[in-house]
């Protein structure tokens, strides 16, 4: 049998302290309870934390009738963890963290990601929780796996082409324009390999499956390249979480940086990406911004961060005198004119529109 | 036994530890982190090797966070975890002693 | 002669509680698979104990485990795993009629013969936690031979009455009525939890008054509570020396093939020296109480 680890003094001590505790945990919809939305409020403003909207449930905590610690979900994320200082450093902050793992395990999520200041990581990695990257001295981003990254970049190394220029283009194709395919063309041209990844988070009409099988559909007839399916670690809710809200006007305080060093730290060493590749942006302020930071977190030197890569923008293909977008394409879709979306995208794209998002569109009208 | 859906057991507190479990077409991966790693992770990984394949468990996937758990409470922890992955309620006790 | 002052309730879902417990030294401990766990842990509970009660951590210590009512979907399971895990005594919650007691106990020996386990080795302690429960204590107390002891249980016991825990007046007559059942019946008995952990005052008050009472002991919830338990129970020198005289009185007759026991010329009959080795007992448990 294997000892303890402390004396027993100590442990007696602890288990003294365990079992005597009367605190409450619980589970909480901040949108349905008034009076703990009001209180885990005043609990993140004494902790110096923002109440973020879109937090779906939280664990709570309750010593007596005082809540003295929160934990939110949002999805797969984990936010707005805040502990009364009289109550930290013991047992509670554990299992509030046990708490709402079972919270999203039984919402269907399984791997969880949390943002930390970097001096509050070794916290959580006495949870269970793993580095995926640092952006240096302001936020780390972990996840509670240590197999998750590694043996998705196994997977990715598959893959893997060796060539002195190796090209990686990260689209969401909402749908899939003739923008899209230019972009892939000209990038493809410019490389010994181009590796394509769909975002895999659904934010718009479009679905995942769509997208991947719109973008199957449209790369045709270029050799050099490899289309792979998004993941969580590229511009998802987890890498890269306000870029979903950005309908929400939510853009000034992103951690782009995360995502882009997740890209540069781990996916394109395991691709042996050099470039990357991005259309101009003159429309979105968020994916402008996107752009411009790819520029800072992928090229310039960062403290611990991988080998730096190029990023290479290039100019909208446009029709009409306008670049084409594909939110452009929305708008026609919604207004119902799938004439002037047929100059816009590929046949496949206006096939699908037109079986399946026009009719969705009217129904939903 | 078969692992059919992913399934969590235990908590992070001191003297347990939080044991994720999911199903996977490949043979069993099994990661391990502990506070006394140095110690005694050999024997953690014994006993948990021992569990998987008394309940003859070959594939999936198994995530450890020890925390100085009894030998005892890690057999009971694997135990439900798996039991619960594979959707199990009835129970041979004789079995699991 | 078995001494059974405290009993620590330890929440089966909590392992480092499971793990540790022992530590304190109880007289019993009380594994609760009821109460104590969220429905979403029954199953992990069940196995936490299942191993626990196979440990030799609890060595010395008899080991009770509560399990839900066998009306609910996890009593019979809990009973399984107790039975199976070796637990001593089997604590049954909510006992209304003496037919529940029957019912266990053609559950327990179904278990015990298909391990193995000699019948009749699993014993058996019911709580009482309603006015029903309190009516039918006696009966419950005789509904078997494996019963060792009866609990009263407050909390329900009060609401069921329609009252409110208070300065002991509430549980007045269920205390009574307990002690004369389990008494009648030649078995132990066993008082209510005090729930308020900071009040030691208020503890030690109503651990003096279910002394006097003649409760063997208590359920408790807070391992502090264990020291302060036992040592209100320990004799003083004086019941010790008594205590002593009457024993060595009892050995001295039986020596000397005596039926009449005599200590300074007069006699003492069998409840006089059972009552004295219970003194020895408690005073090599837990020494002379410390004023």
């Amino acid at each position: 049998m294997r000892g303890p680890a402390t004396t027993r003094a100590e442990s007696k001590e602890k288990a003294c302290q365990g079992m005597a505790e009367d605190l409450e945990f619980y589970t909480v919809d901040p949108d349905d309870e008034d009076v703990e939305r009001r209180d885990i409020k005043k609990l993140l403003t004494e902790c110096g934390l923002l109440y973020e909207i879109g937090i779906e449930a939280f664990v709570v905590c309750r010593d007596g009738e005082k809540l003295v610690a929160c934990a939110g979900l949002q999805q797969n994320v984990i936010k707005d963890v805040a502990i009364l200082p009289d109550y930290r450093g013991g047992a509670l902050s554990l299992t509030l963290v046990s708490e709402v793992t079972y919270l999203a395990h039984s919402r269907g999520y399984s791997t969880l990601y949390v943002y930390t200041e970097p001096k509050n990581a070794e916290f959580f990695r006495g949870c269970g929780f793993y580095d995926l990257v640092e952006m240096p001295d302001t936020v780390v981003l972990m996840e509670n796996t240590p197999i998750g990254i590694k043996s998705y970049c196994k997977q990715l190394q598959k893959h893997r082409v060796e060539g002195a220029k190796i090209g990686c283009v990260v689209a969401n194709a909402n749908p899939f324009t003739y923008g899209h395919r230019y972009l892939i063309e000209q990038a493809a041209k410019e490389c010994d390999w181009l590796h394509l990844f769909m975002v895999k988070e659904d934010v718009s009409l479009f679905t995942y499956q769509d997208r991947y099988y719109l973008a199957e559909e449209n790369i045709q007839g270029i050799p050099n390249l490899t289309l792979h399916a998004g993941s969580q670690y590229m511009v998802s809710r987890a890498t890269f979480s306000c870029y979903f809200l950005k309908d929400q006007g939510i853009v000034g305080k992103c951690h782009t940086a995360v995502d882009l060093l997740m890209f540069r730290n781990h996916i394109a060493p395991a691709l042996g990406i050099t470039h990357r590749f991005v259309g101009t942006e003159p429309f979105c302020a968020t994916t402008n911004k996107y752009n411009h930071d790819m520029m800072v977190w992928l090229q310039d030197p960062v403290r611990g961060a991988g080998p730096a890569l190029d990023v290479v923008e290039i100019p909208r293909t446009e029709y009409g005198g306008t670049a084409i977008s594909a939110s452009e394409v929305r708008r026609h879709l919604h207004a119902g004119d799938l004439d002037r979306i047929r100059n816009l995208v590929p046949p496949a794209t206006y096939e699908l529109l037109k079986t399946k998002y026009v009719p969705l569109v009217q129904a939903g009208a | 036994m078969e692992l059919k859906q992913e399934a969590l057991a235990g908590t992070l507190e001191s003297s347990d530890l939080f044991i994720r479990v999911s199903p996977s077409e490949d043979p069993l991966e099994i990661a391990i982190q502990s506070e006394v790693i140095h110690q005694f992770g050999e024997q953690i990984r014994a006993t948990v090797e021992e569990v998987l394949a008394h309940l003859g468990v070959t594939r999936g996937i198994i995530v450890i966070q020890d925390k100085g758990a009894l030998d005892c409470t890690i057999r009971a922890r694997l135990q439900a975890a798996v039991m619960r992955a594979a959707g199990e309620t009835t129970m041979d006790w004789e079995a699991l002693k | 002669m078995k001494l059974r002052r405290s009993m620590l309730f330890v929440p089966g879902a909590n392992a480092a509680s499971l793990s540790t417990a022992f530590l304190f030294r109880p007289d019993a401990v009380m594994f609760d698979l009821e109460d104590a766990v969220s429905l979403r842990e029954k199953d992990a509970a069940r196995l936490l104990v299942f191993h626990t009660l196979q440990q030799p951590l609890y060595d010395g210590i008899e080991r009770v485990v509560r399990i839900n009512p066998l009306d609910t979907p996890f009593g019979r399971d809990d009973l399984e795993a107790s039975v199976r895990g070796g637990a001593d005594t089997i604590r049954l919650p909510k006992t209304d009629t003496p037919e529940q007691v029957h019912e266990l106990e053609a559950a327990v020996e179904e278990i015990e013969r298909d391990c193995g386990r000699a019948v009749g080795s699993t014993h058996l302690m019911a709580a009482i936690e309603s006015a029903s429960g309190v009516v039918n204590a006696l009966a419950i107390a005789q509904a078997s031979p494996r019963i060792t002891g009866i609990a009263l249980a407050g909390f329900d016991y009060v609401m069921d009455m329609q009252t409110e825990r208070g300065d002991g007046t509430e549980l007045f007559y269920a205390r009574c009525a307990v002690l004369h059942a389990a008494r009648a019946a030649r078995i132990d008995a066993f008082d209510v939890v005090f729930s308020n952990l900071d009040d030691e005052e208020g503890f030690l008050k109503e651990v003096a008054l279910i002394k006097k009472l003649g409760f063997n002991g208590k359920s408790l919830i807070n391992p502090r509570q264990i020291e302060l338990l036992h040592n209100a129970y320990a004799p003083t020198q004086e019941e010790v020396d008594y205590a002593k005289r009457v024993v060595a009185a009892a050995k001295k007759a039986e020596k000397q093939g005596l039926g009449v026991i005599a200590l300074g010329g007069k006699m003492i009959d069998g409840p006089v020296v059972d009552n004295a080795r219970r003194v020895l007992d408690k005073a090599a448990a837990s020494g002379l109480r410390k004023e």
